[in-house]
């Protein structure tokens, strides 16, 4: 078991963008890619692609973040990859449709972003369960909504 | 503000001379669950079950405008009851389990500072609703506790304690017979809508299935083998 107890830099970092791109023409970074929910957590064990178990347990005031290196040396790296983010964007047709799903999103403790008209919804499960729970919620009636990736909605 | 809420002034006290080690902190858990699903008596069951695993552990817990549960475990002879702190939500427990945890990463941080070998500390939520979930920023694994006389439907229901706690416990098995609980649909059930996470059903008075509960906190965050 390999024990991280900081992170060691960013990948973007000039210096350690460099020794990353030797290791990767020898197939040596090992890129864990991590569960969106799971990005906020300070300890949590991993399996690497490589077969590798990993033990995090990071300072409180650090966080996991996409790009974050977890170890290097001359032989490999470890890198952490964050899952893309899926949001959900509804587009209330009315004001009163507006105040009304803003009230259940605070209820249900979505976690939501806004965005000019519309409230962006992060997706922590299959996206059949929001609709199902909208579709109960305004009975039936239908709110215009478009599934998002990360990047997109960034 | 944060700290005059604690009932153990003697350790905030001791914060300032005692700086913390440069290491990773302790493991923070928390206890989630229902109004009387057994959430303290999971925890009096798992602290000795801790102990022999040679885990140095200290609980806080979460009552309304009470003390009560750090009272009993303090009385419980189980753990040195200076290891015990309790915080008071005032409101609605998930409040500080959740949207704001301050107070409660503030008791983490005194007992780590008073107690430097400290591995793991248990975070007893208030009991809630099926809704209530631990912040990430407060706890790095939670365990959502249900009950069989709750109701063989609580899995059915999906709350989000049900679903997206890290281990789920089903609780005082020994009354299924008593309430009419099918326990084994009720524990398929519950596998069903939680997609392959786990599920353990304890009865917390014999002990039955704790062993199993103090195993997956030590292989997941205590990272024993
Ligand atoms: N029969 C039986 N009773 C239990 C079991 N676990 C807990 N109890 C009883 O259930 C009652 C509530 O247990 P607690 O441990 O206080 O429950 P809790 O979830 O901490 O309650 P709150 O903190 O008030 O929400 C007590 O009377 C316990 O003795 C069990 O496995 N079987
Ligand atoms: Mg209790």
């Amino acid at each position: 078991m390999l024990h991280i107890e900081s992170v060691v830099g960013d990948r973007a970092d000039p210096a350690l963008h460099r020794r990353l791109h030797h290791l990767e023409h020898r197939h040596a970074v090992d890129e864990i890619v991590i569960p969106r929910a799971d990005m906020d957590r300070r300890r949590l064990r991993v399996t690497t692609p490589k077969g590798e178990d990993v033990a995090i347990a990071l300072p409180r005031d650090q966080k996991l973040f996409d790009g974050a290196v977890l170890y290097i040396d001359d032989e490999r790296a470890i890198v952490v990859r964050a899952e893309v983010e899926r949001w959900l964007r509804l587009q209330p047709s009315s004001i009163a449709e507006g105040i009304e799903l803003g009230y259940h999103a605070g209820n249900l403790h979505w976690r939501v972003r806004f965005e000019g008209e519309s409230l962006l919804i992060a997706l922590e499960g299959p996206a059949e369960a929001y609709y199902a729970r909208l579709d109960n919620l305004f009975a039936g009636r239908r709110i215009r909504s478009t599934l998002l990736t990360g990047s997109a909605a960034a | 503000m944060t700290q005059s809420r604690h009932d153990w002034p003697s350790l905030v006290a001791s914060r300032s001379d005692a700086p913390a080690p440069p290491r990773a902190s302790a493991a923070r858990i928390g206890v989630g669950g229902p109004v009387g699903s057994g959430k303290t008596a999971l925890i009096e069951a798992l602290i000795p079950a801790l102990h022999r695993r040679g885990v140095d552990l200290a609980v806080v817990t979460n009552d309304l405008v009470t003390k009560e549960d750090a009272e009993r475990l303090r009385r419980s002879g189980l753990i040195a009851p200076e290891r015990v702190l309790a915080v008071e939500a005032g409101a609605c427990p998930h409040t500080v389990i959740r949207e704001d945890p301050t107070l409660n990463m503030a008791a983490g941080d005194d007992l780590e500072a008073a107690f430097p070998g400290l591995e793991l500390v248990i975070f007893e939520s208030g009991g809630d609703n099926l809704a209530s979930t631990f912040s990430l920023d407060l706890v790095d694994w939670w365990i959502f506790v249900i009950d069989v006389a709750g109701g063989d439907d609580i899995p059915r229901k999906k709350g989000p304690g049900v679903l997206k706690s890290d281990l789920l416990v089903v609780n005082k098995t020994d009354l299924a017979p008593h309430v009419g609980v099918d326990l084994p649909r009720m524990l398929a059930e519950a596998d069903a809508v939680r997609g392959g996470r786990p599920v353990v059903a304890t009865n917390a008075r014999s002990g039955a299935g704790v062993e199993d509960v103090a195993d997956a906190i030590a292989h997941a965050v205590l990272f024993r083998e």
